[in-house]
């Protein structure tokens, strides 16, 4: 079997093109074939047979960041994310590309113990400079464009922090939570998820991180890799029973554990259970809005801009809730962005995928960004922390926005 | 010849040889150049009156050589206007089309290629040709009629004229603001900005008029609102505007467009000028037309003085007006001497 | 001298980015949003700026091969439909808004950027581009300017050719010239008012100077519902007649209420026959006041709510502008038709399009500016059970019967491929062949966009359908020589 989409699925698009304008691939390249409507136009192509999966088809799938910027503005009701999802893996199947890549992710970025130590080669890297290691490395002789992806997505991490581990807080109080750490998330940022804990705790809360858990299957379930998700969903289902809540920081993580249901619907083990827990997730900005704020607040007079995650703001439509956070601090002042609603180029690991495009969309966010002149850009998703850390470079601080909270809260920033 | 149906008119052009010069009330015989001697003169005097009007739909379709005048008795009586009020008191409606002519009320609701839903004409050849229809929103092919607003009689002789029609106001009043060109353009800003909605706003010969119209307590509301503004009694402002009407009776009138903000540009060769100053059409009394041309280039002559060529430096689209001519007209009959030097 | 040759010399003038020539890539460019029309180009050409499209339309003219101007594609008559072995010159990668004038009030923009985002450009000085088609945050201005797009507000401010001041446009030989000027005052032939409107058929926009007003002092609005189409219709009627000239009229019906509901929170009554929704905007007092009279006038609605806030504005006119692509959840397929009726016939029409409907066994939906007789039927169906020449046949025959009402077989989406062969009912020959005098002047050849707005035998058959009077001409409001 070739190439075969849920027809019902793709009739719901009636080719009026209110996607169009949101979806940034688009935006860069003006090519229809790059848009929504047209990448719903060739996998329609595709199902009927009447184009050739290699070619266009891959090409143009494979260039969609899967923001679902797309699905919002669409008035028609199109599940886009369906369509991509199952595409995704189809398209593996049919046209094998970038194999040696794609495996060099999977194997590095859901594991935490793993992406330890490459960081830690990173991190060395970057101190001391060591050229040697790339031109002895093979690998990175070979794909310079994507190496330099790599490379530049790396954040300044403190090698202390690589090893080091986030603590739960231990005494109960209004309301207890489970915290996600994520893979790449506890490696990179553990300073992100220090903070949770600590406002989360100054809000009332009683915080766990459950043993066991790992990665929620968000970059494999994004790139195509079915299967895996379901292992690292299995897993992550496991970890979490009997939490009342499963609080996530990072955007992409959240909206993969909400669709956890979908995704484990046809394992009679675990459908049920998959459910209630997908509805038992929220993002960090999520519960501190059901919270009053006790925690008492130090003025943080700055002019923030808040970046939208497309995993938050389009997957999860949670927009309101982290502004509403900010706006809890004094003296903060929320910035107007031009193209707001345009992705950074991060979408997991499209960066390392198709370098080209995520740099173009990278570039075009720093500047929107830069020209609201905030001190700090905060966003809630590791992907675009990162991705904007790269372009906006010398700029302005790029913060979680649960960061910013801890600095209001706790006086310092950490 | 003096045709009085479409008929006749179609006969009176088919029926012929030579040139031809349409002619309606006369009152425009002078702008856009001259024209040559002709072998028979088209009257349209005998073409008037309306054909529908049914008030409710807001449309009114009379025929073109039917005084505006007549039309806007017309339709008072069912508490309606034709939205145009150009200085020429005697005007017919296709007159005032192929002029495209216009007045103060240009400044809320544009000319008459705007008011302008359908058209029907004859070409040089006979044929007998009509576009648009007698609704107000309308696609459907070519709008002709636009093509012929500024025709000045060269492409085709109108017939009749399909036109919008607005409600008339039930109260108006105008304010004056004493000003010099440069405060008028800084005065159309403030008026604007504090979104007054003037139905007219026209500077002319050292003062800024501005004409509110609709329901009563809102007209004098804003009048009382405009910065820098005196309200005219009733009587003062139709002396105002006859004012403005009264420039185009000079000697050598020109209209001009321009960027609104050139007013005082503009204002520097007029001896007499009234001005749309939100629109930036401007009205005036020359004594150099060629100065104004060489430093504005959409100048058109209205009012002939002999040796004052009618029109400048062809503009980038004037040869595709020259192709449109030898479209409709190729062995030019109609209006010879018009658009001279370009045709 | 082949299109091998033509894609060369484009590749080599565009780079290689800059066309498409892949059969599976050029299937995206096969239709607008008229789905119904596809035809595969031979090449895309995606220029990057004015000389760039002078350059393609240039190499054309040289080829003789036929081109066709595309915005974003959300047209509904297949005017961006290509031509078979024609290149197809995309507008998309001119986005640019050159310069927003807040003190002449205009703004100047490349042709693809979209409708909203010049308003979006323009907000910070308080001004607004007016004409809002529905499709608005998607259609470029180049579009807008070809097709002469209409939109809710333009019933008060006019449509897109009363707020056009000049284009710059590339003629079909590849030359470039202006059309308007600084002012609405032209030293000429309104040149440009007879370009706006003849969907891509004269030459390539690629320049727009527009026209931006300051935004309105107050705006009130209400959504009315009535037990009947034809009441709402009535109440329109009413209204107009009354001397009322509201900022927008807009009608809805049930099915139309309930796939927007599906869509947006608007809180329309998904119980009520039909909805209208009627803005006033300007002067604080003048709106006041005619409030008043417009809440009389609609005596006969069951219920009126006015909107709270500019929030709640914002979703009822969401509500409105989504309706098209909602229909989109309540049938697998469906026809947008637009037509025109006089505003005294708009009872009478929508009576008779429900008749039809049931008689062909098809539901329809209607979604509509109703303030210029506007109509959107919405003809419902399904490829899947065979209904599709049911469907087109009852399409076509509600827009002959607004012509046949007096009115027009298109009020803003253009004739383009769709309603060609129904334009003998509405124009005579000798209409339709001084129209073509027009194309000629500027277009000799016939390169630009071919096949649209004219009847032509090969799209319509050996005979154009015959011609038959009139229904004015029947009605003794126009003679026919
Ligand atoms: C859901 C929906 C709602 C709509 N609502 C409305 C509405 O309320 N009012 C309305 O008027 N229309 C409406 N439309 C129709 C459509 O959006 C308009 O006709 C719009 O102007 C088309 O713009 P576009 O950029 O998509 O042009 P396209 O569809 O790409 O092209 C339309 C025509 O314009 C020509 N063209 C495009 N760009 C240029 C250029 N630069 N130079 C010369 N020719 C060019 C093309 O050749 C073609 O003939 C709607 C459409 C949809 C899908
Ligand atoms: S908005 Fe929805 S229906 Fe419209 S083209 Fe995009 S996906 Fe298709
Ligand atoms: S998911 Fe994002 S990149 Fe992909 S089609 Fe939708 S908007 Fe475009």
């Amino acid at each position: 079997m070739a190439f075969d989409l849920d027809r019902a699925l793709l009739d719901e698009c009636v080719h009026c093109g209110f996607c169009l304008p949101t979806c940034p691939t688009y935006a860069v390249t003006g090519d229809e074939a790059e848009s929504p409507r047209g990448r719903i136009y060739l996998m329609d192509l595709a199902t009927r047979g009447e184009a050739p999966v290699a070619g266009p088809v891959t090409q143009h799938l494979d260039s969609c960041l899967g923001c679902l910027a797309c699905v919002p503005a669409c008035p028609s009701g199109v599940k886009y994310n369906q369509l991509i999802e199952s595409a995704r893996p189809q398209l593996d199947r049919e046209v094998p590309r970038d194999r040696f890549f794609r495996s060099m992710i999977f194997t590095l970025f859901p594991y935490p113990r793993r992406l330890r130590v490459a960081a830690l080669a990173g991190v060395l890297y970057q101190r001391l400079g060591l050229r040697w290691l790339t031109r002895r490395s093979g690998l990175l002789g070979r794909l310079p464009a994507r190496a330099r992806a790599l490379e530049g997505l790396l954040p300044p991490v403190r090698a202390k922090d690589l090893f080091a581990r986030t603590k739960g807080t231990g005494t109960g109080q209004t309301r207890g939570v489970a915290l996600l750490t994520g893979c790449a998330q506890r490696v990179f940022f553990k300073p992100v998820n220090d903070a949770t804990v600590r406002v989360l705790a100054a809000e009332g809360c009683r915080v766990d991180l459950p043993k066991g858990q790992g990665c929620c299957g968000a970059l494999s379930l994004h790139t195509g890799r079915d299967e895996e998700a379901r292992a690292f969903a299995r897993r992550t289902v496991d970890a979490f029973e009997g939490y009342e809540t499963v609080v996530v920081n990072v955007a992409g993580c959240g909206s993969v554990l909400k669709e956890y249901g979908e995704l484990l619907r046809d394992d009679p083990g675990y459908a049920e259970r998959a459910a209630a827990f997908a509805a038992r997730v929220r993002d960090v900005s999520e519960v501190l809005a059901e919270l009053e704020p006790v925690a008492r607040r130090q003025p943080l007079p700055l002019r923030v801009a808040y970046h939208d995650a497309c995993h938050l703001a389009n997957a999860q439509r949670i927009t309101r809730q982290p502004r509403d956070a900010l706006r809890t601090i004094p003296g903060l002042e929320l910035v107007e962005v031009p193209e707001e609603k345009i992705c950074c180029g991060s979408a997991g690991v499209y960066n390392l995928l198709q370098p080209a495009m995520a740099e173009r969309l990278g570039r075009r966010k720093a500047e929107n960004l830069a020209s609201a002149r905030p001190d700090v850009i905060a966003t809630g998703n590791a992907g675009c922390l990162l991705q904007i850390r790269r372009y906006a470079e010398g700029g302005p601080l790029i913060m979680h926005p649960v960061e910013l909270l801890d600095w209001s809260i706790h006086g310092t920033a950490h | 010849m003096r045709p009085a149906s479409l008929a006749e008119l179609r006969d009176a052009v088919r029926d012929t040889r030579g040139t031809l010069l349409v002619k309606g009330a006369g009152t425009a015989q002078g702008w856009a150049g001259a024209p040559d001697p002709t072998d028979h003169v088209l009257e349209t005097a005998g073409l008037t009156g309306l054909i529908t009007y049914n008030p409710a739909d807001m449309t009114v379709a009379v025929r073109a050589g039917t005084p505006l005048a007549l039309v806007q008795q017309e339709l008072a009586a069912a508490g309606q206007r034709v939205s145009l009020d150009p200085a020429r008191a005697g005007a017919t409606v296709g007159g005032l089309v192929a002029t495209a002519d216009s007045g103060p009320l240009r400044h809320a609701y544009g000319g008459p290629r705007d008011l302008l839903i359908g058209v029907t004409v004859v070409l040089a050849d006979g044929t007998v040709a009509r576009s648009g229809g007698h609704v107000i929103k309308n696609v459907a092919g070519y709008d002709l009629g636009k093509l012929l607003c500024g025709s000045f009689g060269t492409l085709g002789v109108l017939a009749e004229v399909v036109l919008r029609v607005h409600p008339l106001p039930p109260a108006s009043r105008t304010v004056s603001i004493p000003c010099d060109a440069a405060e008028a353009v800084k005065h159309t800003g403030r008026v604007l900005e504090a979104r007054l909605e003037p139905a007219a706003l026209e500077w002319c010969d050292g003062e800024l008029l501005a004409r509110y119209e609709g329901v009563e307590s809102s007209v004098e509301l804003r009048a009382a609102a405009t910065p820098g503004g005196t309200r005219l009694s009733t009587a003062d402002a139709e002396a105002a505007w006859r004012r403005v009407a009264a420039v185009g009776d000079g000697d050598l009138v020109v209209r001009c467009g321009t960027r609104p903000s050139q007013l005082p540009a503009v204002a520097a060769h007029a001896t007499s000028l009234t001005s749309s100053t939100a629109v930036g059409v401007h009205t005036l009394r020359v004594a150099d037309v060629e100065r104004l041309r060489a430093e504005f280039t959409q100048v058109t002559v209205l009012g002939n003085k002999p040796g004052v060529p009618a029109w400048g430096e062809p503009h980038a689209a004037v040869p595709l007006m020259r192709a449109v001519k030898q479209r409709f007209d190729p062995e030019g009959r109609l209006g010879p001497g018009r658009y001279r030097p370009w045709f | 001298m082949s299109l091998t040759d033509l894609r060369d010399q484009l590749a080599a003038r565009l780079g290689r980015d800059g066309i498409v020539t892949d059969p599976a890539h050029l299937r995206t460019y096969e239709c607008d949003a008229l789905t119904g029309y596809r035809v595969v180009p031979a090449l895309v050409a995606l220029p990057r700026n004015a000389a760039e499209v002078a350059a393609a339309v240039a190499a054309c003219a040289r080829f003789k091969v036929p081109f066709v101007a595309r915005g974003a594609g959300t047209g509904l008559s297949g005017g961006a439909l290509p031509v078979a072995d024609g290149v197809v010159i995309s507008l998309q990668r001119l986005r640019r808004v050159l310069e927003v004038d807040p003190v002449d009030r205009r703004a100047t923009v490349e042709p693809g950027v979209t409708n909203l985002d010049i308003s979006r450009a323009a907000a910070k000085y308080g001004l607004y581009y007016s004409p809002d088609p529905s499709s608005q945050q998607v259609c470029t201005i180049g579009g807008n300017v070809a097709e002469n797009s209409g939109g809710a507000h333009c019933l008060k401010y006019g449509f897109t050719v009363n707020h056009i001041l000049a284009v710059d446009v590339v003629l079909p030989d590849g030359t470039t010239t202006r059309l308007g000027a600084d002012a609405p005052h032209q030293a000429g032939f309104d040149l440009l008012g007879a370009f706006v409107g003849t969907e891509g058929t004269l030459g390539i926009v690629t320049g727009v100077v527009v026209r931006l007003l300051h935004t309105p002092a107050t705006v009130r609005t209400l959504v009315a519902n009535f037990d009947s189409t034809k009441d709402a219709g009535d109440a329109v009627t009413a209204v107009i007649a009354a001397g009322i000239v509201p900022a927008a009229i807009e009608m809805m019906d049930n099915l139309a209420i309930q796939a927007v509901n599906a869509t947006v929170d608007a809180g329309f009554d998904p119980d009520t026959a039909a909805a209208l929704i009627v803005e006033l905007d300007g002067p604080a007092d003048e709106v006041e006041a005619r409030f008043a009279d417009l809440t009389r006038l609609c005596a006969k609605a069951t219920e009126v709510t006015i909107a709270r806030d500019a929030e709640h504005r914002a979703k009822i006119w969401q509500g409105r502008k989504a309706a098209f692509a909602a229909v989109g959840r309540l049938s697998p397929n469906y026809f947008v038709q637009d037509g025109v009726v006089p505003r005294t016939r708009l009872g009478e029409a929508l009576t008779r399009i429900a008749e039809m409907g049931e008689q062909a066994g098809i539901r329809v939906a209607n979604v509509f500016h109703a303030g210029d007789g506007n109509l959107h039927p919405l003809v419902l169906y399904s490829e899947e059970r065979g209904e599709h020449e049911r469907a087109e046949a009852l399409s076509t025959a509600i827009a002959e019967l607004c012509v046949e009402l007096g009115g027009s077989l298109s009020g803003e989406h253009g004739i383009g491929t769709d309603k060609a062969c129904s334009m003998p009912r509405m124009f005579s020959e000798d209409d339709l062949a001084t129209m073509r005098r027009l194309r000629a002047a500027f277009d000799p050849e016939g390169l630009c966009n071919p096949g649209k707005v004219f009847p032509t035998p090969r799209l319509c058959g050996e005979r154009p359908g015959p011609y038959r009077p009139h229904p004015l001409e029947a009605a003794g409001v126009i003679e026919r020589l």
